[in-house]
């Protein structure tokens, strides 16, 4: 397929912007040719951007920002904000999906694991999206697969790891329990692996 | 154009609403952040990065003789650069120009990023055509009848007007 032209990409981004739409900078990009043409897209979207009043963010990326301020991954930040425990999502998922409630532990394993950056969001179904996004009421898929801020900066001072620092390493470096033998739905839906 | 923007941001800094006035650009500051640095979660950092300063700028109670949003751009702008750099000399630069920027100062400050400029160094013809098209979001049908002429010849100004924007980018 032949990437469209940069005056197209320009002209198609910059209407839906002034509409109110939020046109995703990162999706025109991926249109246009790769090297000169993706430069010189970025370049004349940039300026647009600069010379045209800032439309209202996205919830999306108020979340994003804040989370980020917070040192929090994004995902959670989002469902502290809707006032809601990590039981309530697991309970709506297994609900949804028709899921055995006996394994409920499981699924909360794999939604703390997604929630806080620590789970590929690629594999994920896109029914666990669905009502994720549904239950939390904002596009979770655009959250998924952030971490929170490293704590780089911070750590640079710490000359002796804490004792919970300690601990947490210590289960990092602990052999993982064996998988089972047979992956089973709740894998499925949230690693793809069948 | 901005006028509305202008007096909302004047209204929430007068208000004490900090918070509120920097989240209003949230929106450009990711969005302008992943044009320049094409990896999301690199952008996301140089977008906490504007934030930050925009937030401590607020918190010294520093007021500016240009409008809010020019003040976040050049911050942006000034990130993504020390980004790529990561040099001190940049923060000089972006703590000079804010001074600059502050009420009290009287220094010469051309800082105004508005739709004129972006517009600069195209012809009159091609600045109507796209003032039409991006302000007052009209077809090129509708242009043709204001301008007085036919619909593909408006295509034509219009793409002609891109082209030159685009190489004045490159």
């Amino acid at each position: 397929m032949s990437e469209a032209s940069v005056e197209t990409l320009f002209d198609e981004f910059a209407l839906a912007y002034r509409r109110g739409e939020r046109p995703d900078v990162g999706e025109y990009l991926a249109r246009a040719a790769e090297g000169t043409e993706r430069d010189d897209l970025a370049d004349v979207i940039d300026r647009f951007l600069q010379a045209v009043p800032a439309r209202a963010p996205s919830e999306e990326e108020v979340v994003l920002v804040q989370a980020r301020l917070e040192r929090q991954a994004p995902l959670l930040a989002l469902r502290i904000r809707r006032k809601l425990g990590r039981r309530a999502v697991v309970d709506a998922l297994v609900a949804a999906l028709g899921l055995d409630p006996a394994k409920g532990e499981k699924v909360d394993d794999y939604y703390h694991r997604l929630e806080n950056g620590l789970l590929d969001p690629e594999p994920v179904d896109a029914r666990v999206w669905s009502t994720v996004s549904d239950l939390l009421k904002a596009n979770v898929r655009e959250l998924a697969g952030v971490g929170p801020e490293p704590l780089a900066a911070a750590t640079t001072f710490l000359r002796e790891s804490t004792a919970v620092q300690t601990r947490m390493m210590a289960a990092a470096r602990a052999p993982k329990p064996a998988a089972p033998a047979e992956p089973d739905e709740i894998d499925k839906l949230f690693t793809g692996s069948a | 154009m901005h006028d509305a923007r202008d007096a909302e941001d004047t209204r929430l800094l007068e208000a004490g609403e900090k918070s509120l006035l920097v989240e209003g650009y949230y929106g450009v500051v990711i969005g302008r952040s992943r044009l320049k640095v094409r990896d999301p979660e690199r952008a996301l950092d140089v977008a906490h990065e504007v934030v930050v300063r925009l937030m401590s700028e607020l918190a010294r109670g520093r007021r500016y003789r240009v409008p809010f949003r020019v003040v976040v751009h050049k911050v942006i702008e000034w990130k993504v650069k020390e980004h790529f750099q990561r040099a001190k000399a940049i923060e000089v630069e972006l703590d000079e120009w804010l001074a600059l920027a502050s009420e009290g100062s009287s220094g010469e400050l051309s800082a105004d990023e508005g739709f004129e400029s972006f517009l600069a160094g195209l012809t009159e013809l091609e600045q109507e055509v796209l003032t039409l098209r991006y302000v007052h979001d009209l077809d090129f049908g509708e242009i043709g009848k204001r301008l007085g002429k036919e619909p593909n010849a408006v295509h034509q100004i219009h793409h002609r007007a891109l082209t030159k924007l685009r190489r004045r980018a490159a």
